[in-house]
């Protein structure tokens, strides 16, 4: 019974660390930029919800389609107007202004909103599921299925819509994309605006589980970044997998070995992905 | 002509910045000042705890400025402080404090905050032989290297713990803790600060605590935000007592998480965050009962003491300015700022080491409580045992009538009422 708490603990977690990094996925696989600064907007979201939730009383559940659309126009104008000087550029330089993206952001938090930790917590905050011996915890049950519904959301844009088509079109060949008329600009800036509004409302998700602070986006950049490359690019359901290995394995290990032994763990399975299979277990040919 | 009259413009430049230079001497010399200087978090992780300190040490500084300076000999010295920001890295402040001593010439140091970061700033001190004070490290590595130039004022880490179990088997005590709760889940962080609380309290519990006993030990890497698989691990072994050694936003996570998995212990305690304004204020009910053992508590009232005449003068001269109370962090930083002064007053010169054997010396009573150093530069107090109850904070132990609330609810229990 206990390994079955520890393993439906792993999941719940996983599910929003496949949120997570469902936005740098697709951002990585369209347009080929790693956005380390992909934490930084997961902060921002976790922002938007908590001062929605302190000023209108919003439930944070409802205002994630607010949190979503509030990144996605901020994602869309910074990739149009800034990001896309660099699209062309070499990986490097791509990476070098995502970081100061990304302590752009970080400070600025920490100047406007001071370095105090915030948490959501609506009445409902502590509530469980008992079943038998099992503790669900509620908002927990709930983040998960917000997520899943969400990937699901991304699935059905990316698969059956045309601006869905554009953008795979855009990631699959970018001179052929052309040649069928896709606007590429666009297309980057808005698939840059998608990637966003997921990690916005992955940020939404972890204020009501873990709290809010300006700090804590680095942490979840390199989550993401692990489950990125566990489940592999170039898929939807990548990031899905790679977010539900990641969290079995960060609690398995911290409870058959200790907690200290979970970072190890998560980041030794990295390494044997890279080198056993680095496009990742569903990862394409990229 | 023209050339002359080009020579002589310059002529009459050069001798009125000269003018203006002997005059900024001359303005600058009416001040005497001691400079002190610190590298402190003003920026990344630590930011917070950072800002505490610069905040209590400018208030210490602008109300000895502003009640008489320092008085050495016949002069009248300001205090001025001169600040960097280590960015909440060691290395960095390290740094910075060789900058401050060699390029800033500060005359003495103020310290950082955290163990971690306070170990190698005091090494650098210890090199060039000027006194620090530090409020932030609880340590005692900081104070086991033989070193003479560092000094702490936060009760060492090793004893944070001590008050729970002293209240815990006072025999006042003995009709509220019967049957006594004798299985202790310690829980603690990997940093410096936190393996010290850690040993130290291993320590009690085989040798002078032996009623109780360990039935969880477990570290945790810092920053954890998840805590559901330790948590479990806690349920399954049903301590008494909950002990988590860990930072602010860690013991945040750390309730919000028990309650969730509804994990319930009699006692529980945290070394940061109860003491802390807005731990509270995150928490809400949720902090209600739960126990922190800071070094000292706004509603302590120290009478008499050498600067601001009452603990509870200085806690509302603090709030009036910065709009929230102190906390032992505040104190503990303005006491440093009061222990330099009431030193360098003795010792009746600026030089190094004449105020560092004046600090040595020194046994004074500030709005923080006694300050006395052990032989180590450590200081020779305890921790205080507090609750929450109803939103505030009570001094539980030491205490005339101690008045602890216990058992701590169930999870179930609270949300019923």
């Amino acid at each position: 019974m206990f390994t079955l708490q520890i393993a439906i603990n792993g999941i719940l977690l996983g599910g929003l660390y496949a949120l997570m990094a469902l936005g740098m996925s697709l951002i990585w696989g369209v347009m080929n930029i790693i956005n380390i600064a992909h934490g930084a907007f997961i902060m921002l979201g976790a922002y938007v919800t908590f001062f929605l939730f302190r000023y209108l009383g919003l439930d944070p559940f409802l205002s994630i389609p607010l949190s979503m659309l509030v990144l996605f126009i901020f994602g869309f104008l910074l990739q149009r107007y800034l990001i896309n000087w660099v699209v062309q550029a070499t990986m490097f330089i791509t990476l070098l202004l995502a970081f100061g993206i990304d302590i752009l952001l970080t400070n600025g938090a920490r100047i406007a909103f001071s370095a105090n930790f915030y948490r959501v917590n609506p009445s409902y905050g502590g509530a469980r599921l008992d079943l038998g011996s099992l503790t669900i915890p509620e908002v927990r049950l709930a983040a998960f299925l917000v997520a899943l519904l969400i990937a699901l959301l991304l699935f059905l844009l990316l698969k059956r819509t045309k601006l869905g088509r554009a953008i795979r079109a855009t990631a699959q060949d970018l001179t052929a994309a052309r040649l069928t008329g896709v606007k590429v600009a666009h297309i980057y800036a808005l698939t840059f605006g998608i990637g966003v509004a997921l990690a916005g409302a992955a940020g939404s998700l972890w204020s009501v589980l873990f709290g809010v602070h300006p700090a804590m986006g680095g942490p979840l950049t390199l989550k993401s970044f692990v489950v990125v490359i566990i489940g592999g690019l170039g898929s939807t359901t990548g990031p899905i997998v790679g977010g539900l290995i990641l969290g079995l394995a960060e609690v398995f290990s911290s409870a058959w070995l200790g907690d200290t032994w979970k970072n190890v763990i998560s980041f030794g399975l990295l390494v044997l992905i890279l080198v056993i299979r680095p496009q990742g277990i569903l990862g394409g040919t990229k | 002509m023209k050339r002359s009259l080009r020579y002589g413009a310059l002529v009459a430049i050069a001798a009125l910045l000269l003018v203006a230079l002997t005059a900024t001497v001359v303005l600058t010399q009416d001040q005497p000042t001691i400079l002190l200087g610190s590298a402190l978090s003003l920026s990344g992780s630590k930011v917070r705890e950072g800002t505490l300190y610069k905040q209590a040490y400018d208030f210490t500084v602008d109300y000895i400025n502003s009640h008489g300076g320092v008085k050495v000999g016949d002069t009248v010295y300001n205090l001025a402080i001169k600040y960097y920001d280590d960015e909440s890295s060691p290395t960095k402040s390290a740094t910075l404090v060789e900058k401050l001593i060699t390029q800033d010439k500060v005359n003495f140091l103020l310290g950082p905050y955290s163990s971690g970061i306070t170990i190698p700033d005091s090494a650098i001190a210890e090199k060039y032989q000027i006194p620090m004070i530090e409020g932030g490290g609880a340590s005692e590595t900081i104070f086991s290297r033989g070193f003479k130039y560092i000094f702490g004022t936060l009760a060492p880490a090793g004893g944070y713990f001590e008050p729970v179990f002293q209240l815990i088997t006072d025999p006042k005590m003995a009709a509220t803790f019967k049957p006594l709760p004798s299985k202790v889940a310690l829980l603690y962080a990997d940093d410096k600060f936190d393996t010290s609380v850690a040993e130290g309290t291993r320590k009690l519990v085989k040798e002078k605590y032996t009623q109780f006993k360990l039935v969880v030990d477990k570290k945790y890497p810092s920053a954890t935000t998840d805590f559901t698989t330790l948590l479990t691990e806690v349920k399954a072994a049903a301590p008494d007592i909950v002990l988590l050694a860990g930072h602010a936003e860690e013991s945040l996570a750390f309730v919000q998480q028990a309650k969730e998995l509804d994990v319930n212990a009699k006692v529980m305690v945290l070394t940061v965050g109860p003491p802390v304004h807005d731990f509270r204020d995150a928490l809400g009910a949720d902090a209600n009962f739960i126990y922190g053992v800071p070094s000292w508590a706004a509603s302590l009232n120290f009478t008499d003491t050498v600067l601001y005449g009452t603990t509870q003068n200085f806690v509302q001269l603090f709030e009036k300015k910065y709009n929230y109370e102190p906390d032992y962090h505040n104190a503990s930083g303005a006491a440093d700022v009061i222990v330099y002064k009431e030193a360098i007053e003795a010792a009746g010169s600026l030089d190094p080491k004449a105020v560092r054997d004046a600090i040595a010396k020194i046994d004074i009573l500030t709005e923080y409580g006694p300050v006395k150093f052990k032989e180590n530069g450590q200081i020779d107090r305890g921790s205080i045992l507090i609750q929450i109850q109803n939103g505030r904070v009570y001094v539980i132990y030491p205490s005339e009538e101690p008045n602890p609330f216990y058992p701590m609810p169930t999870w179930s229990e609270r949300s019923e009422r």
